[in-house]
């Protein structure tokens, strides 16, 4: 998906010169081309998240499409409060592209894992938060909304759910109507353990890309089934609790650090996010 | 106040039209000094002083911290300290990139400088080599009793800023300081003494931040004031 990232903003650049490239010090060597290309219009500031922030809102401002580029948790937790203040409050806008997300760098251990930040982020007034599962998702995602003036902010996975799914910004798709009394809602890359541990049971399946704005309207032909939100971040779930009529158990992280280190695949296997874990959860 | 009427003297503005878009940028970072802001726009001609005496009310546009979207003349929306110095920086880049020659205007607190964000930014701006970018430091020396900025002038010189050092009270010492050739980033380190010419409020900074004087009092600095304008 990162390949897809560079290709998609090298493509979006030639046409667009209010495209403004801001990176936290890495994918830098995988976007050479566009550094060489664009050169006023690519700048790897640093290790400085809190400013990649700032200076994207002041871009943003001076009606740029900036698109800041680095690690889930340090451009998301760490810098909050300019997202919030100086993206959000102040109205400037500016895209944020995390890699890295929930358990991506899962060897790097604790200090590098991200479960909160669709969960932050989507408490912000004005912000908009995806989570695209396949390069589909992402590209057509970043097409749509990078130069609308908001902030954005993409999560990059490592790996990819597989299926081709609507990717229609704001929308959540049904995957499966079953007819069934139980229906899962998951999002992002998640949705490929989630279609092997329910492959031969009758479960309706429904999925988000897009986590704010929600897409209330995809789940109310399961209001009255029993719901279960099956995600690997946080927010996801309190969005589907927040839809008056609906209330949903979830299955994911539990509250406390993964203090473990290994694959992606580890991780999820010991926390219960391997699909034989979501298919005793479901 | 000095800082925010020296700035305007060398900045392009027009208060009739404060969106022109070849104007200046001034951001008040050390946004808890909005109403000395608002006192120097509406001084300008940006709006009437009477609108300020609403200020700190309920159904105000004027608040302790600046709203972008209320007040003209308002370039962004600052009160926790560090952020608008990287707005700053993020604006001058954007002039840079277009060739603009517009500036960008932006003034620091001493207690705000405690904050790392303010040297991050200080950093980035000058590996970009934004000249166009001046920061005033108003070095009022609040955080004498927590975290004092030592050397301002050879810390900003270390984080490749062009500085100049001048009495934060002189209107044209900070209009030369601003304006002179640079090499890089300006910073002027501009020494002030909070609560200047009322030795009321200056020999007490601390019983007197945040705090608002009665209409007595307020009558007694007045006084002061007068007699340390004659």
């Amino acid at each position: 998906m990162r390949q897809l990232f560079k290709d998609t903003m090298l493509s979006l650049a030639e046409s667009d010169e209010r495209l403004v490239m801001i990176f936290g010090d890495i994918s830098v060597f995988l976007f050479r081309e566009y550094s060489s290309r664009f050169p006023d219009r690519f700048y790897n500031v640093g290790i400085c998240e809190n400013t990649l922030i700032s200076i994207a809102a002041g871009l943003s401002s001076q009606g740029f499409h900036p698109v800041v580029h680095t690690i889930a948790p340090f451009i998301t937790e760490r810098s909050y409060e300019q997202i919030k203040l100086d993206m959000c409050y102040n109205g400037f806008g500016g895209n944020i592209v995390s890699c890295g997300g929930s358990f991506d760098y899962a060897w790097d251990g604790a200090t590098h894992h991200c479960y909160t930040d669709l969960a932050i982020l989507r408490l912000l007034p004005g912000m908009e938060v995806t989570q695209p599962g396949s390069k589909k998702e992402f590209e057509s995602l970043m097409r749509s909304q990078y130069d609308n003036g908001r902030p954005t902010y993409f999560r990059i996975a490592a790996d990819e759910h597989g299926e081709d799914l609507p990717a229609e910004f704001g929308k959540g798709v049904v995957v499966r109507d079953a007819g069934a009394e139980v229906t899962v809602i998951t999002a992002g890359p998640i949705l490929k353990n989630v279609l092997a541990a329910v492959e031969d049971l009758s479960v309706n399946i429904v999925y988000y890309h897009t986590i704010k704005p929600f897409d209330a309207d995809a789940l109310m032909p399961f209001a009255r089934t029993k719901c279960l939100v099956v995600h690997d971040a946080f927010g996801l779930h309190e969005a589907v609790c927040e839809i008056p009529g609906i209330s949903a158990a979830r299955h994911g992280l539990p509250d406390e650090f993964c203090c473990f280190y290994g694959t992606l695949d580890d991780i999820r296997a010991k926390i219960g996010l391997d699909s034989q874990g979501i298919r005793q959860a479901v | 106040m000095e800082l925010l009427l020296a700035s305007y003297k060398c900045m392009k503005h027009n208060p009739a039209d404060p969106t022109w878009d070849a104007r200046d940028i001034f951001i008040l970072s050390k946004g808890h000094g909005a109403l000395g802001l608002y006192c120097t726009l509406s001084h300008l001609g940006y709006f009437p002083m009477d609108q300020v005496f609403s200020f700190g009310g309920f159904g105000s546009s004027f608040g302790c911290h600046a709203d972008r979207f209320k007040v003209p003349g308002i370039e962004a929306s600052t009160g926790s300290l560090g952020h608008g110095i990287g707005l700053a920086v993020g604006m001058a880049m954007a002039f840079k990139i277009q060739g603009s020659g517009r500036k960008v205007f932006c003034v620091i607190g001493d207690g705000e400088a405690n904050e790392g964000t303010v040297w991050e930014a200080l950093m980035a701006a000058t590996h970009l080599e934004l000249d166009g970018l001046t920061v005033l430091f108003d070095h009022n020396r609040s955080q004498g009793r927590a975290l004092p900025i030592f050397n301002p002038v050879e810390k900003f010189e270390s984080f490749g800023c062009d500085v100049k050092r001048v009495d934060g009270h002189d209107i044209d010492a900070l209009c030369s300081a601003i304006q002179s050739e640079r090499t890089n980033v300006r910073v002027v380190v501009a020494d002030t003494v909070k609560g200047k010419g009322c030795p009321t409020l200056s020999d007490e900074v601390y019983a007197w931040h945040r705090r608002a004087p009665s209409e007595e009092e307020l009558a007694s600095l007045v006084e002061e004031l007068d007699a340390a304008a004659i």
